[in-house]
């Protein structure tokens, strides 16, 4: 039965294995099946693409991943998300504490209740495909913090799916990497809930990669309170669809945000960002950069929408979406979107759409390098700005390596 | 006095020069008392064939109107642009109005002295005793052309300059040709409601490697209120031809928001160039946010010819709600498209404008200067979309939009869509959004500058770009139209 079909269909639905979350959720997703793909969120989904997503047949089975880079680093807290073992966290004397399972409902069902059916579509459908057993809630204060490793996979030809939600506590500074590994011919969903408390700084590093046709949703939701800082680095590769929707809200303002983020497509892939960043308050500042890469027949889509209501005054926010295109059949869009109402503040954006930069590669070319090394080397510096921002350490995954390995 | 003191002086001298200026009455809001020929209100097929038939239009035509009439009721009325206004009744509007006449005038003498007198108060030079402007002026009063002046002189160098009605007359087959070529009548809602009804505007014809002797001049003036204004503009630059044309409007106040649905085409051979400028000054509703035109437009040029150019720049002052897209669309290998955009609102105000750049050939150049300012209630979108399409190889675009705000209240919205299939290809784009700096008001006031003078040099300055490209008179009049609208709303 693909999801579709488990939506609009009544009788599985009401039986007692569904969760209070699932119901609620399937009610709201009842009224509204698909996303309107008229709404701009959308509109550049490849069509295709997204109902072969929905075609999967949905399972909560656990599968171990083949988790590449090097096994064991110190001081290295792993959660697989949906595996069948208590996690445990107390062994190590460290300062994270699973949430309830109640606590984690409450807040879920508050998010779902405050959701649009279009513009949340993505948490709605994950909410109601995720059972209990592969949700994971965390609560992270104190000081004796490990990093933070935490892994979404999906199966072979089945579509699985995750939900997070972690409550960072008041003064914590954490790293979190979030790995989310596609297997051949599968879809994932994952919807993740950050909330950050006053003076608190999360480093947080989402790495996307699939081999042949994995699909995913990515839905991360970020609340930040006063004096909070929220570094986000993502990198996506390797999906045929690939879709990371970002929202994060400063409540208070008076918080900082860093995005960094970089997509890279081949073939015929599309791989989407959609960033929704609102600032609820004053003095808020936010510094994004999204960058791609299409290649081949691919496509990439950007679009970054900054909202500054009336009371964020003195809002610092520039956005940058910066794009290379290497061949004549790929497409980029970008659309980096600003809407302004409080008079006291600075936002800017910008877009570029080029191709490697020919200077540089004569340059290389004539100090004896070959094409193939020159466009190597410069992918490297490419793509090094935001690798360098993850929260990660490069020897663990090697992600360069895993990014020029056929480039 | 303390200096606590002396700064709420000043905020309080400013509090009232915001009054003065919002008091500030719309210079054109009067009424001529004219004798006018208008149909009945509402619109279905027997208006548009009596549209057709009272213009005495040949078969081709009547079947466009017709096509575009029944396009238009299979259409939906957009609402993705980022406005609010409540549903439009287009039962509810005369689609065909225009001053009596009883024969066909012969030279302006005969025209009703009342018009004239109307012209003359908006300050157009209609009159030929005006000759040393030097521009001749194809002036529109609610959906009829008046008057035409320099036809003569015009011809000698073969450039037709007329209204659209006597072109589907003496030119029938340039029109057969190119109506509708570059704006088909099912493009978009408004459109084909244009197609449908429209009743007059101009015609220009600038023949092989002429460069037309004067700049071109249209004036708008809706008149009464319960009439929509449907004008329809087509230029056609031959290779090697150029032409500048200019276009303003004015109407006057009533309670009722009345529809402004325009067509603007142009065409752009072989090296032709065709600069367009526009002051729109349509009356904007009083504080309330009652009355004023929707000016919902199409515009858009095709530069066919190789190395051809179109140049769009735009003041935008007036009107309750503005939705418009200069366009164009660079076919040529080589052509160039421009534009460049002042768009100010204030009170309450709407506007969601911007422009499309596509390109299709190789080559192609687009710039885009857009400069928003907000003030009062208002909102003020930029919504452009620069599309590179897979044969533009060494297409180039730059575009820049900028917003400033007045006052806490005002909304400024940037919407860049960039599309890209061209690796052989730069696209930047760049926004930023300020307000008026407090330290560079400080300077100037602290140099004897007057508050409102400082503003207004501030705004003249933030908008300097685009008044550049505006030709002289018109760089004039926009500049004194922005700091009567604006100065003073910064408190």
């Amino acid at each position: 039965m693909n999801i579709l079909e488990k939506i609009t269909k009544s009788d599985e639905n009401n039986s007692d294995s569904k969760s209070n979350i699932q119901k609620i959720s399937l009610e709201r997703l009842r009224a509204n099946p698909i996303p309107n793909s008229k709404n701009e969120i959308w509109r550049q989904t490849n069509k295709s693409k997204f109902s072969r997503f929905l075609d999967f047949k949905f399972s909560n089975e656990f599968y171990y991943p083949p988790i590449p880079g090097h096994a064991n680093i110190e001081n290295t807290c792993r959660i697989i998300i949906g595996e069948n073992r208590a996690i445990n966290l107390k062994e190590k004397n460290w300062a994270i504490k699973e949430l309830e399972e109640q606590e984690i409902l409450n807040f879920l069902k508050q998010k779902i209740i405050q959701s649009d059916s279009t513009q949340n579509w993505s948490n709605l459908l994950n909410h109601f495909l995720t059972d209990k057993k592969n949700i994971v809630g965390l609560n992270i204060s104190g000081t004796a913090i490990p990093h933070l490793e935490i892994i979404c996979n999906s199966a072979n030809n089945v579509l699985n799916s995750k939900t997070l939600v972690i409550n960072i506590e008041e003064g914590t500074t954490v790293s979190i990497s979030q790995i989310n590994i596609g297997d051949e011919n599968s879809a994932l969903s994952i919807s993740s809930y950050f909330n950050i408390e006053e003076d608190s700084v999360v480093n947080h590093g989402i790495i996307s990669f699939g081999k042949d046709k994995s699909h995913i949703i990515n839905s991360l939701n970020v609340r930040q309170f006063k004096n909070s800082e929220y570094n986000l680095g993502s990198l996506q590769f390797e999906y045929d669809f690939g879709r990371l929707e970002i929202n994060i809200n400063q409540v208070e303002g008076n918080a900082r945000t860093n995005v960094k983020g970089i997509q890279i497509t081949k073939n015929n892939e599309q791989i989407s960002t959609y960033a929704n960043i609102a600032f609820n308050g004053p003095n808020g500042f936010l510094d994004q950069l999204n960058k791609s890469l299409a290649n081949d027949k691919s496509h990439s889509v950007f679009e970054g929408l900054i909202i500054v209501p009336q009371i964020a005054q003195k809002t610092d926010a520039s956005q940058l979406s910066r794009n290379l295109l290497l061949s004549n059949f790929a497409k980029i869009d970008t659309k980096p979107q600003l809407e302004i109402v409080a008079d006291d503040v600075k936002c800017m954006h910008g877009a570029t759409i080029s191709q490697l930069n020919e200077d540089e590669v004569f340059y290389m070319r004539s100090r004896g390098l070959t094409l193939e090394e020159a466009s190597k080397l410069q992918l490297r510096s490419y793509y090094q700005e935001i690798i360098s921002f993850l929260p990660i350490s490069k020897e663990r995954w090697d992600l360069l390596a895993l990014l020029l390995k056929d480039k | 006095m303390s200096l606590i003191e002396i700064n709420l002086t000043q905020t309080m001298v400013n509090e009232n020069l915001v009054d003065n200026i919002v008091s500030e009455p719309y210079k054109y809001g009067f009424v001529t008392e004219i004798e006018s020929e208008k149909i009945s209100k509402g619109i279905n097929e027997d208006i548009v064939r009596l549209i057709s038939s009272k213009k005495n239009e040949p078969e081709y035509l009547l079947n466009f109107r017709l096509n575009a009439f029944k396009k238009w009721k299979e259409l939906q009325e957009p609402d993705w642009a980022d406005l609010g206004y409540d549903k439009i009744d287009y039962q509810d509007i005369i689609y065909y109005s225009a001053p009596k006449q009883k024969d066909k005038i012969k030279s302006l003498d005969e025209v009703d002295p009342k018009l004239l007198e109307t012209f003359d108060k908006l300050g157009i030079p209609l009159t030929e005793q005006k000759r040393l402007t030097n521009v001749a002026v194809d002036a529109v009063f609610d959906s009829v052309s008046i008057a035409t002046t320099f036809k003569e002189q015009l011809a000698e160098h073969g450039v037709i300059f007329c209204s659209i009605s006597e072109a589907i007359k003496d030119h029938s087959d340039l029109i057969e040709k190119y109506l509708g070529s570059v704006i088909p009548a099912s493009d978009n809602y408004f459109a084909a409601l244009n197609s449908a009804v429209f009743s007059d505007g101009s015609f220009v014809y600038i023949p092989k490697n002429v460069t037309c002797p004067m700049d071109l001049s249209s004036y708008f003036r809706i008149n009464s209120g319960d009439s929509g204004q449907f004008e329809r503009t087509l230029i056609i630059a031959e290779e090697g031809s150029s032409v500048s044309y200019l276009e303003g409007c004015t109407a006057p106040m009533f309670d009722t928001n009345t529809l402004h649905a325009a067509v603007v085409e142009l065409i752009a051979l072989d090296d032709a160039s065709i600069k367009y400028s526009t002051v729109q000054n349509w009356y904007a509703g009083n504080e309330q946010g009652v009355g004023g035109i929707f000016n919902f437009v199409t515009k858009r040029g095709k530069c066919i010819g190789k190395r051809s150019k179109i140049s769009w720049s735009q003041v935008e002052t007036g009107s309750a709600i503005t939705w418009k897209y200069p366009s164009c669309i660079l076919i040529g290998e080589e052509s160039i498209g421009e534009f460049y955009s002042v768009a100010l609102t204030n009170n309450l105000q709407q506007a969601d404008t911007g422009t499309k750049m596509i390109h299709i050939g190789p080559k192609t150049k687009s710039t885009i200067v857009s400069k928003g300012i907000s003030a009062g209630h208002s909102s003020n979108s930029y919504r452009g979309l620069v599309k590179i399409g897979s044969q533009a190889k060494g297409a180039r675009n730059y575009s820049q939009c900028d917003s400033m705000l007045i006052g806490d209240k005002a909304a400024a919205n940037t919407f860049p869509y960039i599309q890209s299939q061209q690796p052989n290809s730069e696209v930047e784009h760049e926004a930023s959004t300020c307000r008026i700096s407090e330290d560079q008001l400080f300077y100037l006031q602290s140099r004897g500058i007057e508050f409102e003078e400082a503003v207004s040099m501030m705004v003249s300055g933030f908008c300097r770009d685009v008044f550049n490209q505006l030709p002289m008179e018109f760089a004039a009049e926009a500049d004194k139209l922005l700091s009567l609208k604006l100065e003073g709303s910064v408190g």
